[in-house]
């Protein structure tokens, strides 16, 4: 069983009667990268802010590696990036050895190696110079420093080009896959988390609605074929005898999760088998729609 | 708390903005000087001191409380070492240190520059003009950091940059100071002894005169230490303000 890294009990903010987060109890294992999903506003930076020491907590408790009283010691191990922020007139260099000093560990190349990982290795601009993008670049490799054992990042995605998005996601797993590092990540655009994260928590108005895993996920939505017909036993039988058998019913409509690709003959044989046929059609449930379903629709996620 | 001392005075060494500001009050204060140079008269290097450092605490002290107090708050890196789970306290001690580790710098160096200054004008301070100087420059040094830690309240409290500076300018130019004596002139006469700048005049008349510092010592650094646990006090009652 994975080792739990980081816990939250009946985690709860209000301010004043607004509940930002609503008993959030969450739980992140050693090797997860976390994805923790919401719209905009749904309590996943408050939810980080909690975690960080940044924001008091009305009610729950925080255990980080095991410690519940002593979090600042926990802390202290983690990275964090939530809305990157450096000194204006620092170049990213120049910003990463003040976060080495502040953090107490010499650098020994640890600024060059991120600095190249996030590719600002070139540059020598300061930090009021930057693009939103370099901006959150810089922020990762704030937060990857030391390599931490657990690292906090709140939509490290924003603001960053299509190459930059590959990239980040490809920072995040190759650091996941090389030293195991625990990543929580939250973002709104869940089809971009889906490309990294090993589990998913649905935040919602400041409810952790559902936490599920990236597999269970992808069940929730797999491509089916739908069938709409007039005798749904006849339809069943006749789908038996030509070898298909996962065929789960809705109303008057059949699904296959299997068999995608054989619509044609699937056809044929419910028209020879004399089962009327009105409709027809493959569907995918989008990742998006699942979490619209999930929160019970509303704006896109 | 070492650790982010060490941080901090990397981090304002970096800040090429002090070089330029110190180097332009450097030459403004030569120029000033040089335009006097022609009226010049025997106690001019200890009179034009004693007025430069009027003021010292707005413009050294102001822009050295932009450099390590307020900066924080523009680029919200007292987010950053709360987050890295640097203790509120530590925070607020260390940036008292560092003002006064970088204040004690540019106040020990002004007096010697303005004496080179008046110097390659032709005037030679003596020694005992020298020691009047920094006697007199010392009351400012304690004004800038005591001003400097009361200030402190406000960035922590209310975490904006423009309200502490303008605060710590206030203070500095004694507006504040003057109202309250204003407001409590009838309730409390000797208020103006117990502000900072009396308690300050009280040790360096004791420092001139031969007289007993030991209660202006004990009164300022109670003064200080008051403003440091109403800092620490406020920093942690205080959300973080993302």
């Amino acid at each position: 069983m994975a080792q739990t890294v980081m816990q939250t009990h009946g985690l709860t903010k209000k301010y004043g009667e607004f509940h930002a987060l609503n008993a959030v109890s969450l739980t992140l294992n050693q090797g997860d990268v976390y994805g923790l999903v919401g719209r905009n506003g749904a309590g996943k930076t408050t939810f980080f802010k909690c975690v960080m020491g940044l924001a008091r907590t009305t009610a729950g408790t925080i255990e980080i590696g095991g410690e519940k009283a002593n979090l600042s010691a926990a802390r202290r191990k983690m990275g964090f990036m939530i809305n990157p922020s450096f000194f204006p007139y620092l170049n990213p260099r120049e910003s990463l050895k003040y976060l080495c000093q502040i953090k107490g560990f010499r650098d020994k190349g640890e600024v060059e190696r991120l600095l190249k990982l996030v590719e600002l290795d070139g540059v020598s601009k300061t930090f009021k110079a930057f693009s939103l993008g370099m901006k959150q670049r810089l922020g990762i490799a704030g937060a990857l420093l030391g390599s931490p054992s657990i690292v906090v990042l709140d939509e490290p995605i924003n603001g960053l080009d299509p190459q930059g998005i590959i990239d980040m996601r490809e920072v995040i797993k190759n650091i996941h896959t090389q030293s195991g590092t625990t990543f929580i990540i939250s973002s709104h655009i869940l089809s971009e988390l889906d490309l990294v994260a090993t589990r998913f928590g649905f935040i919602e108005q400041g409810v952790l609605i559902k936490e599920i895993t990236h597999e269970d996920l992808h069940e929730h939505t797999k491509k089916s074929l739908f069938m709409e017909v007039d005798d749904i036993p006849k339809a069943i039988a006749v789908l038996n005898a030509i070898g298909i058998k996962d065929v789960s019913v809705n109303g008057n409509r059949l699904a296959l999760e299997s068999h995608l690709n054989q619509s044609n003959q699937i056809a044929r044989a419910l028209i020879n088998g004399g089962v009327e046929l009105y409709d027809l059609h493959r569907q995918e449930t989008t990742l998006e729609e699942y979490f619209m379903r999930l929160i019970g629709g509303g704006q896109n996620a | 708390m070492l650790k982010l001392i060490h941080g901090e005075f990397f981090r304002v060494l970096h800040k090429k903005n002090i070089y330029i500001y110190f180097i332009s009050l450097a030459v403004a204060s030569f120029l000033l000087a040089l335009s006097r140079s022609g009226r010049f008269n025997t106690y001019s290097i200890v009179k034009d001191a004693i007025n430069l450092f009027y003021f010292m605490p707005p413009l050294a002290g102001g822009f050295l409380f932009s450099a390590i107090y307020t900066d924080d708050l523009n680029s919200k890196n007292l987010i950053t070492l709360v987050g890295f789970g640097i203790s509120k306290t530590k925070i607020v001690v260390a940036k008292l240190l560092l003002f006064v580790l970088f204040g004690s710098f540019i106040f020990a160096l002004v007096p010697l520059y303005h004496c080179a200054v008046y110097a390659i004008l032709g005037q030679v301070a003596t020694a005992d003009m020298m020691a009047t100087i920094y006697a007199a420059l010392f009351k400012f040094f304690l004004i800038t950091i005591a001003f400097a830690s009361l200030s402190g309240i406000a960035v922590y409290s209310l975490q904006r940059a423009t309200f502490a500076i303008v605060l710590y300018i206030l203070l500095t130019f004694n507006v504040i100071s003057g109202l309250l004596k204003v407001a409590f002139n009838t309730v409390a006469p000797n208020l103006a002894s117990c502000l900072i700048s009396g308690i300050t005049d009280k040790l360096l008349a004791g420092i001139k005169g031969g007289g007993a510092i030991a209660l202006p010592i004990f009164e300022y650094v109670i003064y200080v230490a008051i403003t440091v646990v109403l800092s620490v006090v406020v920093f942690h009652k205080k959300e973080m303000e993302f």
